[in-house]
């Protein structure tokens, strides 16, 4: 068995241990776990894309982002909704042109995923005198700079010394609870003097909310005591180490839990240090059984614990563990026509929050697909020449995580080698050699049946822990590799989407149908109920309820006019269209490229744009109409002849959603000839009913691009300057993350400037933030001739677990850059916050005896936030189906001394900015601007955009 | 009992006397009882097997991986802490899920004594005692082939153990492990096993695992075995069914998904026909086609030229068998010539049984004669450019 450790002789060559690692970013610190599989599978389906800014609906968070690219500007918004909401109606693909396939991410879990386990896992928090020196009041008598060569630095040993406690601490340890637990005992709220009494906010409306937590009732009250346990020689593999650990079960007790490193007791054991005997195989190992620790009732430590005990619960219950959570395969449903099968499943996580612990449980879902590799490899097998298209298969394989059933394990497709086949031989780590098709046979009794398919490679899972270890590739046979998440096919399939979508949005009635099931099971399952009588726990079986705020609907100026958004579809669609936009471009020198097939399209779109701007006040001349043929070549061409200094704005019309026509055309316009740019698919003109709603989209999203603005809404806020920051991480490609970074120009929030940081994956943004920071406050003292007084950040993109280092880095980082900008004593302000997109919280509204999904607007900062931070969540867009996912915001640095309700006001209020939709998105503007320009950059230019198109919104 | 950890290799006996040559066996020694085990199942494809003694439950993991196996059982003193690492490994995987066996297999591990007698036991294909009896003291082995041979009576019995004529060649002079109550000759073990399996009408081959070094051939293999085969003229008496008596207990147990199982069965039907489809439809989009009363119909035979298909005599097969066609924008593959394929042909045996299948899963034509899917998808509409 085992043959991977064989076959990677074979490959010796192929690892460079240089490039592997660079990829890795994405990974969450923790290792092995199948991150892969997860995100590939459930994450493909049930955590989707992030792209879509507007609500999804809540397992289905996925699917919202079926369609990705948002360029086309005109689709997108509407396209969103569709998803988002339910879809229904609203004239199908009227609003939703799918418009340019090109942008859409290939791998869109995986991106998705990437990054918001974005950056590496926080190094050890630093001594606390240095700390309070960076935080405070820059006790370093000169600039930034040093300050930020020194971090560096610190980082860099801190780093390693950081690999090092990894690899100390358990796997378990870190594989399910280590992020979320690093977060929950920062303690940010210490120096946040203005909230000491209360983080609680009193604007708008009281409303009754359920959330998907249910209480703790009652839990250990006396104390524990906490065991290291030790292992000679050192076993990796966890569940090894808890099998040796058994074969003590009389000395240790029924009553135990074991997290891989450590165990906890109820009771003390005779002696502090114990050394005992387990047999291995033949092999004798000997474990240290040692005293560390008594824990109180009430440590936190004592939480982690009982996760693992409620994991094991899960596991009793019959629930089929894959990767990080539980599924009920006996409830699985089949989609045969799609060659899918879902299971059902539940993630849960019990945590202390403000006043109580409890247990968070949310429905999940894990997609099982019914295709190998070799079905995909083939499927792009040109039927007539018999020649892999090999371009496209790299396409679409690499990146993407597959699944080998022999042993049930998940590898992440690095490249494919076309040269050898099954019949190629590789060593065994006896030494012998052997064909792949012998050693399937002989080990697993499966045959291999298409003996000249190609090769995967797989370069091994990345581990922080094991960055000096080599990396192994594997060769793995695609016959034997099952695919796993949504492929972009199948998010294009609207069939596919439609009936996951079906299954998988749960809205909240269902949603909680689900879980009084899961609490039904523990109560009533007798063995369940044993385990917990042993620790005294229980749990409610109710929704936790408590009473939110419902703010005020947002009031939108638009030129001379003003509206409100929708209270319940927090939307201003209708109204944006029907008078003029706040800022308008006349379009006066422009191009529309159009495959010659494509004229139709092409002119129909020109005539519907005719008749729309000038409702919305945009003066258009006629566009030159040139003519292209269908490769990228033929566009670069043709732009590079007719694009002039004058060109403000370039039309493209595609055939069809090629992406790499796509990337191309972007690359070309954003890099060497910067020109704000519209892709359009053709298909989506087709229809004559959606055509007018798709060219005030695209006539909206243009004159954005040009550096026009479409409304405004009043912020409250005076000289200070918005800065959203997010991050893409393209694991596929194993490149470099990009870090978009998106600041505001003027005092409305109109206008934008965008930055990207390209970082080597893992590295924390620091050094970029700088540059940044300067340029765009330089930028914003050329416009307003005076620099902003305060400076609000918000963070998105922040894996768990990185809290801390936030706080040691990119808080200070900015403090030190805004010290060497500013004068001195010039009380120049900044407020930092964390935004959370992926978060597990629900919530909820009773009406008519029915759960539903609370208004927009409706704001959380009871019960579920932490005490120890200044939190709140807010439900900010609409949804149709499924159950809205609200967003999680932490203030973790406020020197500008924000109340919860200005804070909380701000925040909602910038949800509203995102010109690419009349409506209102999950997070703050800034956010998802950086998140746009992240995405375009990361997926297609993969360079630098031109400074010139730095103010413009050139990538919505 | 229980004890066929025992020796990677020989390695660890002789740790502390480093002087003499270490005999390494490759590979393992144990690996080399257990393939000698998987060859015999190969060969005899056993229904229902045992293992008694299944220690630490690698042999049962490894045996779990053969279609012909339905029941699999391991009994051993000490099932009792069945790990979570053996939990894991015997119970299904995901893999079992999305490729389910075509027969049934149900894991079960007892916690039992190879001298206590189970009626559950009674009837298997195939027992095996890999390195068993030298665990057993005088007063069990004398017990152990009235259990095993007289009251379960499997077909076949497999018995390893040590042959002490090896033993010389280890440094350590000793048993080879600790708990062994005694080691055999060859001589022995043959008596013992050739009386027994006269008495119970059993005959037996001797054969072994682990050859001796070059020079050393006169003290025989290793690991000496016994296979004894029951003689089947006489075998009928043994039918009167024995009282129901359940003296072990069991410690773990599981069911694996098989195309036993409708929804499975439907499940990979589906696929095999999606993916039998999908080939024909690429075919048929690029080849040169015909109209014929209002159906596109391929001039050629629209056989797929890779994957798939094996023999010539699969592709005559096919060739031979109704074409698909395309009315508008829908492509249908008459269910006749679906069956044809050899991977769908495996599943179902017949066009009727194949409908009523494909009808509670996917799209047939009005008729029910053909499946039904849509001309072009995502791929061909955007990469067959034509």
């Amino acid at each position: 068995m085992r043959g991977k450790s064989g076959v990677t002789h074979l490959l010796g060559t192929l690892g460079h241990p240089g490039t592997e690692r660079t990829s890795r970013k994405g990974r969450s610190p923790a290792p092995p776990r199948p991150a892969p599989p997860r995100r590939g599978w459930d994450c493909g389906a049930a955590r989707g894309g992030r792209g879509c800014p507007r609500g999804r609906g809540g397992a289905g968070r996925g699917l919202g982002r079926a369609r990705g690219p948002e360029d086309p500007p005109a689709g997108r918004p509407a396209a969103r909704r569709r998803l988002g909401r339910g879809g229904a109606g609203r004239g199908g693909r009227a609003g939703g042109p799918d418009v340019t396939g090109p942008s859409a991410p290939p791998r869109r879990g995986c991106c998705s995923r990437a990054r918001e386990r974005a950056p590496p896992p926080p190094p050890p928090p630093p001594p606390p005198g240095r700390e309070r020196s960076a935080r405070g009041h820059g006790l370093g008598p000169r600039g930034g700079g040093h300050a930020a060569e020194a971090a560096a630095h610190c980082q860099e040993g801190e780093e390693l010394q950081l690999a090092t406690r990894l690899r100390a601490t358990s796997l378990k340890e870190r594989k399910h609870f280590g992020g979320i637990f690093r977060d929950h005992v920062v303690d940010t709220r210490q120096y946040l003097e203005h909230v000491r009494e209360s983080t609680t906010g009193t604007l708008g409306r009281p409303v009754k909310l359920f959330t998907n937590h249910f209480r703790v009732t009652s839990r250990p009250q006396q104390v524990t005591y906490k065991y290291n346990i030790d292992y000679m020689p050192d076993i990796e593999d966890g569940k090894v180490r808890s099998e040796l650990l058994l074969q003590h079960k009389a000395f240790i007790g029924e009553c135990h839990i074991f997290d891989g490193s450590s165990l906890l007791l109820p009771h003390k054991l005779l002696l502090p240090k114990t050394e005992l005997v387990s047999l291995l195989k033949n092999q004798v190992v000997k474990l240290t059984i040692e005293f560390i620790s008594e824990l109180s009732p009430n440590s936190p430590d004592c939480l982690r614990y009982y996760n693992i005990l409620f994991r094991r619960i899960l596991k009793q219950m019959n629930l089929k563990q894959v990767g990080r959570n539980y599924y009920n395969k006996q409830e699985a449903t089949e989609f045969f026509n799609h060659k899918l099968v879902i299971w059902p499943g539940y993630v849960t996580s019990i945590l202390e929050y403000e006043t109580s612990i409890t247990l968070c449980a949310d429905v999940n879902h894990k997609l099982l697909r019914m295709q190998t590799a070799y079905d995909l490899i083939t499927g792009l097998r040109d039927p007539q020449t018999r020649k892999e298209d090999v371009e496209q298969v790299s396409k679409e394989l690499i990146g993407s995580i597959v699944f080998t059933l022999y042993n049930n394990k998940t590898y992440r497709v690095d490249a494919i080698n076309w040269e050898d086949n099954p019949r190629t031989k590789f060593k065994k780590s006896g030494g012998a050699e052997i064909t792949f098709v012998d050693y399937y046979r002989e080990q697993y009794n499966t045959e291999v049946t298409d003996l000249t398919q190609p090769l995967l490679i797989s370069k091994g899972k990345w581990k922080k822990s094991q960055q000096d270890t080599p990396h192994k590739p594997i060769m793995l046979v695609p016959e034997l590799c099952y695919l796993t998440g949504l492929s972009d096919k199948m998010r294009k399939d609207y069939r596919v989407m439609r009936d996951l979508a079906l299954h998988m949005r749960l809205d909240p009635e269902r949603r909680q149908h689900e879980l009084r099931k899961l609490m039904n099971t523990i109560q009533t399952n007798r063995e369940v109920q044993r385990e917990l009588q042993l620790w005294d726990l229980k749990f409610d079986t109710n929704f936790v309820s408590f009473s939110g705020r419902i703010l005020k609907e947002v009031r939108i100026f638009q030129g001379r006019r003003a509206f409100d958004s929708h209270p319940q579809f927090a939307d201003w669609s209708r109204e944006t269209r029907s008078g003029p936009l706040l800022n308008v471009k006349s379009l006066d020198h422009w191009l529309i490229l159009y495959p010659t097939r494509n004229y139709g399209a092409a002119s129909s779109l020109v005539q519907s744009l005719r008749k729309v701007t000038p409702t919305m006040g945009i003066a258009m001349r006629e566009a030159k109409m040139l003519e292209v043929s269908d490769t990228v070549q033929s566009y670069t061409t043709v732009l590079e002849n007719h694009v002039s200094s004058k060109t403000q704005m370039v039309l493209c019309v595609l055939s069809s959603e090629k992406k790499d026509l796509y990337d191309g055309i972007k690359q070309y316009l954003c890099v060497k000839c910067p020109t704000p740019s519209q892709c359009v698919v053709a298909r989506t003109l087709d229809k004559p009913q959606t055509l007018m709603t798709i060219a005030t989209k695209i006539a909206q999203q243009m004159n954005c691009k040009m550096g026009g603005a479409l409304w405004k809404v009043e912020t409250g806020l005076q000289n200070a300057m918005c800065i959203g920051i997010d991050c893409f991480h393209d694991i596929v490609n194993r490149r470099k993350s990009i870090a978009g970074f998106v600041s505001s120009i003027n005092q409305e929030l109109t206008q934008w400037f965008s930055q990207c940081i390209f970082q080597e994956s893992g590295q924390e943004l620091v050094n970029g933030l700088k540059t940044c920071l300067e340029a765009a406050l330089k930028l914003w003292c050329k416009h307003n001739q005076f620099l902003p007084q305060a400076i609000i950040v918000y963070r998105d993109g922040v894996g768990d677990g990185q809290l801390q280092a936030l706080m040691d880095h990119e808080v200070p980082q900015i403090e030190s850059s805004l010290r060497s900008v500013y004068p001195k004593d010039s009380g120049v302000k900044l407020t930092f916050i964390v935004v959370k997109k992926r978060i597990n919280t629900r919530f909820f509204v009773e009406s008519q005896g029915r759960l539903q999904n609370p208004l927009p607007g409706t704001v959380i900062d009871v019960e579920v936030t932490k005490r120890q931070w200044y939190d709140f969540f807010i439900v900010s867009q609409s949804v149709k189906d499924g159950t809205v996912t609200p967003t999680h915001y932490n203030v973790i640095h406020d020197t500008v001394c924000f109340t919860p309700d200005r804070i909380q006001y701000l925040t909602y209020r910038l949800c509203h900015m995102y010109y690419n939709l009349p409506g209102v998105i999950r997070v703050p503007a800034p956010c998802h601007y950086a998140h746009k320009l992240a995405y375009l950059v990361g997926q297609s230019i993969h360079q630098e955009p031109h400074h010139s198109l730095a103010s413009r919104l050139f990538y919505l | 009992m229980g004890e066929n950890k025992e020796c990677n290799s020989m390695v660890d006996n002789c740790e502390e006397v480093p002087t003499k040559e270490v005999i390494e066996f490759r590979p393992p020694l144990y690996k080399q009882r257990y393939f000698f085990v998987k060859n015999l199942v190969q060969q005899h494809k056993p229904k229902k097997v045992a293992d008694l003694g299944f220690g630490d439950a690698t042999l049962i993991w490894m045996l779990k991986y053969h279609h012909c196996i339905e029941h699999l059982v391991g009994v051993d003193t000490y099932a009792g802490s069945t790990s979570q690492w053996e939990i894991s490994n015997l119970s299904p995987s995901v893999g079992d899920y999305l490729v389910p066996r075509d027969l049934d297999l149900t894991i079960t591990l007892y916690r039992g004594s190879a001298v206590q007698k189970d009626s559950r036991l009674v009837g298997f294909d195939l027992m095996t005692c890999i390195e068993l009896i030298e665990h057993l003291d005088s007063e069990d082995l004398a017990k152990f082939p009235e259990v095993v041979f007289g009251y379960y009576s499997p077909r076949i019995i497999i018995i390893s153990t040590p042959n002490s004529e090896f033993n010389p060649l280890f440094p350590a002079s000793t048993f080879r492990h600790l708990d062994h109550k005694f080691e055999w000759n060859r001589m022995q073990f043959q008596t013992w096993a050739s009386d027994v399996a006269n008495l119970y009408n059993y005959s037996v081959e001797f054969t072994g695992v682990g050859s001796p070094p070059a020079g050393a051939e006169h003290v025989g293999y290793c690991t000496q075995i016994g296979v004894f085969q029951k003689n089947e003229a006489k075998a009928t008496e043994s039918c009167i069914s024995t009282p129901e008596e359940h003296v072990y207990e069991t410690v773990f147990t599981t069911a694996y998904p098989s195309l036993q199982e409708k929804k499975n069965l439907l499940l990979v039907l589906s696929a095999e026909v999606l993916r039998a489809s999908n080939s024909m439809r690429l075919r048929f989009i690029v080849d040169p086609k015909k109209k014929v009363n209002g159906r596109l119909v391929p001039e050629d035979s629209c056989v797929p030229r890779y994957g798939l298909i094996v023999t010539d005599a699969q592709r005559a097969q096919i060739e031979s068998s109704p074409k698909p066609y395309c009315v508008g924008k829908k492509f249908y593959v008459p269910l006749e010539r679906l069956i044809t394929f050899p991977k769908v042909n495996r599943l179902v045996d017949s066009v009727e049984r194949l409908r009523s299948l494909l009808s509670e899963a996917l799209k047939l034509n009005r008729d029910q004669s053909a499946l039904q899917v849509d001309l072009h998808d995502h791929y061909s509409r955007t990469m067959l450019s034509y």
